[in-house]
């Protein structure tokens, strides 16, 4: 071994051996000095990479007229915001899903699971399917629902029961949650239609959503 | 549905991803190992908080992918290689450096006085500025202690080249150390 071969193997890891290094280390003083350098500088990397420093991007002051053009965009949005706010119908598709489920309490009380025979039931006027290794489905009902039957189902989850309807032919902009009359909900969007998710407590209401709608296959 | 009893999604996994349990062994070993991740990917990405989007993206991929894991134990190696793909991935789409430093400045409130301008200050900002090919196989090695084997398949190069890679990211430190660079020792040719 020569010493580019040595150097090469402890620059790359100064705590490698091997007897060929050994031998060349032994006969070889710039090496060990260097092997020494190396085991040195290594703990200090060591030392220095278990804490990254903490950088930040440099902020570039922006134009003057963008500043204006930014807080302008701004008051107009929350003009916007408040429009929206203050003439929203108060039929909206929230309220609606939830004046449903309050009509329906009996859905909360359900003990048993359904049979797989009533689920299919339940989806079938919406076309849909579910995966139904389910055991934890205790009320299918096919609802009538602006205009449609729309699949009102019941999941036991480990934080209560939740209701979930398959709102086919409701189409929505982007995800959506509402909090009213003690009820917590989330309407997602989903490949055909949406998806709502009611529960009357804390939940984690997209991820039930997001597993029906992984589950659920849409037929055309 | 799954035929398994109601979960309850974990903070940070289950956020996203519905169904593990919290109090389940995996999602605990992925919990304990996250500050590792979250180091190594930082020294990858140079920003924190893509570091975070980083290891957030990968324990779910590693969720997904849970059957692959057949050792716990090996766990930690695991996750790191899932995480430097993560990151190859991302610095792929952007083709570029993730965070160019020409357009970082250090936040000195967050440095630690007796630190700012000692030599560990000084390395760390060195390493921070080696170039991805020599930080990616110096962070798998000091923070993975993945041996140049390991690295040479996790990068897909030869043993030659990830030792030139490695010889060179210390050669490039030893200047801030005080100590003159060595001749480059790397054969012809090597990456």
């Amino acid at each position: 071994m020569n010493c580019d071969a040595a150097r090469l193997l402890i620059g790359a890891d100064p705590h490698a051996t091997s007897p060929e290094l050994e031998a060349h280390v032994q006969g070889c003083a710039a090496c060990a000095r260097f092997r020494e350098e190396m085991r040195d500088l290594d703990a200090h990397i060591h030392r220095a990479m278990q804490d990254p420093p903490q950088l930040a991007r440099k902020r570039r002051a922006a134009p003057q007229w963008r500043q204006w053009a930014l807080a302008a965009s701004v008051v107009l949005a929350t003009l916007a915001a408040v429009g929206v706010w203050l003439l929203r119908p108060n039929d909206s598709l929230a309220h609606e899903v939830v004046q449903h489920v309050q009509g329906e309490p009996e859905s909360w009380l359900a003990a048993q699971q359904v049979s797989t025979a009533e689920i299919d039931k339940a989806l079938r006027g919406a076309g849909v399917q579910l995966d139904l290794t389910s055991t934890h489905i205790m009320y299918a009902q096919s609802c009538f629902f602006r205009g449609h039957y729309v699949p009102h189902l019941v999941v036991q989850t480990a934080q209560g029961p939740a209701t979930v309807m398959i709102l086919r032919h409701q189409q929505v902009a982007g995800r959506a949650s509402f909090h009213e009359a003690g009820l917590e909900g989330v309407i997602v969007p989903a490949p055909h239609g949406s998806i709502a998710v009611l529960t009357r407590g804390p939940a984690n209401l997209d991820g039930i959503a997001a597993e029906f709608e992984h589950d659920m296959r849409w037929q055309q | 549905m799954r035929n398994s009893p109601p979960e309850t999604p974990v903070s940070s996994i289950g956020d996203r991803l519905p169904g593990p349990d919290p109090g389940a062994p995996l999602v605990q070993l992925f919990e304990s190992l996250r500050p590792d991740l979250l180091r190594f990917a930082h020294w990858l990405a140079r920003d924190r908080a893509t570091a975070e989007d980083i290891v957030q993206e990968s324990l779910l991929r590693a969720w997904r992918s849970r059957e692959a894991l057949k050792d716990p134990s090996a766990a930690r190696a695991w996750l790191l290689t899932i995480v430097r793909r993560e990151h190859a991935r991302l610095y792929e789409r952007k083709r570029l450096e993730l965070v160019p430093l020409d357009e970082i400045t250090e936040m000195q409130a967050a440095l630690r006085p007796a630190e700012a301008d000692g030599e560990l200050f000084a390395l760390r900002h060195a390493i921070m500025r080696l170039p991805i090919e020599y930080r990616e196989p110096l962070a798998l090695q000091v923070l993975g202690g993945f041996s140049t084997e390991e690295i040479s398949r996790e990068l897909a190069l030869s043993s030659t080249a990830v030792l030139t890679r490695l010889f060179r990211a210390r050669n490039k430190l030893r200047v801030i150390y005080g100590l003159s660079p060595a001749p480059d020792a790397a054969p012809q040719g090597a990456a």
